[in-house]
């Protein structure tokens, strides 16, 4: 058997795997753990598209907050049923021919990370005119120019009062679903002639021109393809949540999803995987500190916020001792498993 | 090794969360969770309201022989977490109530998973309409945004005497754009009429390009419902541009900020509101309020009082129901009637809004003081 028809037999068997484990989880386990892993999935969703910009090809891109924005009210508005909408909308009623349109949940999912995409390609041009720092401004100006039209635009998004009664479409299978698929397109994408370019052009941009690369389209392929995950995503969280508004998806969604990848190890989807797995996870892990607990002899009342600051002692010590984050820039591997695991090599 | 180590560490702690859940429940006590923004933007509302939830436990620590336990659970002022923080309740505390949140996008977030688990909720300051709509087991202690608009309009064209009023609207801010649309439809209902609509964003430092339209329209009453930080600036550069109209606002602005930034161009400003504790009556608020200002040595809020009020609530329907059943409690809260709360007397009215009396307040030699109260 050939080390690649192993690993293709591996993969395929990982992921039944994990599939198990979440039939197991929808079956037997609690809410609570259910929606923590659906937190995680969407994060994970999230963050491995975000990298593929600011890790794979090395750009600082600060507005991925705008392509979730666009791809949860898009997604959202599509499945919302006619009375609800009717209900929501009090102060500006909603605009022809939003308030008829409904699909079902996958046509608006797609629909959302489309029009997410659409508006990444729009914004394109004046973004790749420039690099660095200047970059990353102007996406932080884009997502804050998004969550300012979603308050002002009344007649579409209902304003700051926000929309609700979303039907909680998004499962266990339609999150993790979704984030197999972009796992798998991603390093697809990655392991492509496109993605070597694109690592070709965060290492020296000036060198992959040189030998012919067209850092644009390289960088446009690649945010568009990110920008479409972040859209899916965003359908995903707003009908896990069932109910979106504009504040929650400031600037500071975009600074969890850099921080996941920066302790991930920028530019490593399987950093990208951990990292978010940890976020979503261990927030809520980290609760048992802020209860108050009574040791017997001493009694330790409850601190709101004591849990953010272990977070960020954990944070502090990853990027101490693993400078470059939990993974670095490596990746996941069956030959670095199974050599950890004893496996000796068969000659061919 | 590191590597290692971070692995052990993630196994270690997958164990404690996804470990069978501590079923240490006491019999002898009952649970109500509390889901508040203890951290993040609005950590002060969440801090202010458990303050005020303390206060009330300490008044009826018991319901049914039994002790009260108040489960606090932090939101980050964040809507995923709050999510997370209602399902960590009902699930794994097995809560009979639940208090929260302070912020409408928030408690939309929280209470689809209260009412799919059939336990009341309710929410001490969520005044967005959308919040209890067609829930049956969503409630409120706080009237809603529609009806401070109206009375607001009400009171400027009876008490004011205005018969034009220009009104600027903080545009990122559900609770203002509620205000503002309401006051609008009421004034111009009875006879009103609107010159001039601007809007601004939370965060705006200057607001003359607003002002100037409003100076241009020469409004009688200018209606600004948005919170205390833009309320004290724009108020200062409206007198600084000679608008000498009064200014009629909502409770958001109601923080002692509003007068250290303003000084002395907020004076005579109203304010429409929730609690004054000038406006007491009932034998409950003024215990709360001695109680609470013998704790933290300041004067009780509006906050706080409806924390408490949240809190009374719910004990009271628990009292009622004799029962810790979803559904009987919800049931008792929903035919809550002259009930003698801290912030007024409350009879629950259709879809879980509270039926109560309004304060007005003004700023009077660089202090809140009582106007008159507003029946429903």
């Amino acid at each position: 058997m050939s080390k690649e028809r192993r690993n293709l037999l591996l993969n395929i068997m990982g992921i039944l795997v994990l599939f198990v484990i979440l039939y197991l989880f929808n079956e037997y386990g609690t809410d609570y753990q259910i929606r923590i892993l659906n937190n995680m999935a969407v994060f994970i969703t999230l963050a491995v598209s975000y990298n593929l910009v600011n890790g794979i090809c090395g750009i600082l891109h600060l507005g991925p907050n705008a392509f979730i924005t666009i791809g949860a009210y898009t997604s959202a508005l599509l499945t919302m049923s006619a009375a609800e909408k009717q209900m929501t909308y009090i102060i500006v009623p909603l605009v022809w021919p939003l308030n008829v349109l409904h699909t079902p949940f996958v046509v608006s999912l797609l629909l959302g990370g489309l029009m997410a995409a659409v508006f990444a390609f729009a914004i394109s041009f004046p973004v790749f005119r420039v690099r660095g720092d200047y970059l990353a401004i102007v996406t932080l100006g884009f997502g804050e120019v998004i969550r300012v039209l979603a308050n002002a635009l009344q007649g579409v998004t209902n304003g700051p009062l926000g929309l609700k009664g979303l039907v909680p479409y998004t499962n266990l299978w339609w999150s993790w679903g979704v984030a197999v698929l972009t796992i798998i397109a991603i390093t697809k994408l990655i392991n492509s002639s496109y993605g070597r370019a694109m690592k070709s052009i965060r290492e020296d941009e000036i060198a992959a021109r040189a030998m012919g690369i067209d850092p644009f389209k390289h960088l446009l392929m690649a945010f568009l393809i990110s920008a479409f995950f972040c859209g899916v995503a965003g359908g995903l969280l707003a009908h896990l949540i069932t109910t979106i508004s504009p504040t929650l998806f400031t600037f500071f969604l975009t600074f969890n999803l850099l921080i996941i990848i920066v302790v991930g190890g920028l530019g490593s989807t399987t950093g990208a995987v951990i990292g978010a797995a940890l976020f979503a996870w261990g927030g809520e892990a980290l609760r048992i500190v802020e209860r108050p607990t009574d040791l017997g002899f001493l009694k330790i009342p409850g601190i709101p916020g004591m849990r953010m600051v272990i977070f960020s002692i954990i944070l502090m010590l990853v990027i101490i001792f693993a400078r470059r984050g939990i993974m670095g820039r490596s990746e996941f591997s069956w030959d670095w498993l199974l050599s950890k695991l004893g496996w000796k090599e068969k000659g061919f | 090794m590191q590597k290692n180590s971070l692995l052990a560490l993630a196994l270690v702690t997958s164990l404690v969360f996804f470990g069978p859940a501590a079923q240490a429940t006491a019999a002898d006590t009952i649970k109500i969770g509390a889901y508040l923004p203890m951290t993040g933007a609005v950590a002060a509302y969440g801090e202010m309201e458990n303050a005020g939830i303390e206060i009330a436990r300490s008044m009826e620590p018991e319901v049914l022989g039994k002790k009260i336990e108040v489960i606090l659970v932090d939101t980050k002022s964040d809507k995923i977490e709050a999510a997370n923080a209602v399902t960590l309740l009902v699930e794994k505390e097995k809560v009979v109530g639940i208090l929260g949140e302070a912020i409408s996008g928030n408690t939309m977030a929280g209470n689809p998973i209260s009412e799919a688990a059939k336990i009341p909720s309710v929410s001490p300051t969520a005044t967005n309409p959308l919040v209890n709509q067609g829930k049956q087991y969503a409630f409120r202690a706080c009237f809603i945004d529609p009806f401070q608009g109206e009375v607001a309009a009400r009171f400027a064209l009876n008490e004011l005497k205005a018969k034009t009023a220009a009104v600027i609207i903080d545009i990122a801010q559900d609770y203002c754009v509620g205000l503002g649309n309401f006051f609008v439809k009421e004034f111009v209902k009875n006879g009103g009429k609107i010159v001039s609509t601007t809007y601004i964003q939370t965060g705006d430092q200057d607001f003359s390009a607003q002002l100037s339209a409003v100076q241009a329209a020469n409004p009688d009453v200018i209606y600004a419902p948005n919170y205390y930080t833009e309320d004290a600036l724009m108020a200062k550069q409206a007198r600084d541009l000679g608008i000498k109209a009064p200014i009629l606002t909502g409770d958001g602005a109601q923080a002692d900020a509003l007068i250290e930034i303003g000084g002395a161009a907020v004076e005579g400003m109203y304010f429409t509101g929730h609690f004054h504790k000038d406006a007491a009556t009932t034998e409950r608020s003024k215990q709360y309020i001695k109680l609470y200002e013998e704790k933290f040595k300041k004067e009780a809020d509006a906050f706080g009082a409806l924390g408490a009020d949240a809190y009374f609530l719910l004990v009271d329907a628990i009292k009622r129901a004799a029962s810790t059943d979803g559904t009987k409690i919800r049931d008792a809260l929903q035919d809550t009637k002259d009930f003698q709360g801290v912030s007024g007397i409350i009879t629950m009215g259709e879809d879980g809004n509270p039926i109560k009396s309004m304060v007005i307040n003004k700023v009077q030699d660089g202090k809140f003081v009582y106007v008159t109260t507003v029946n429903p």
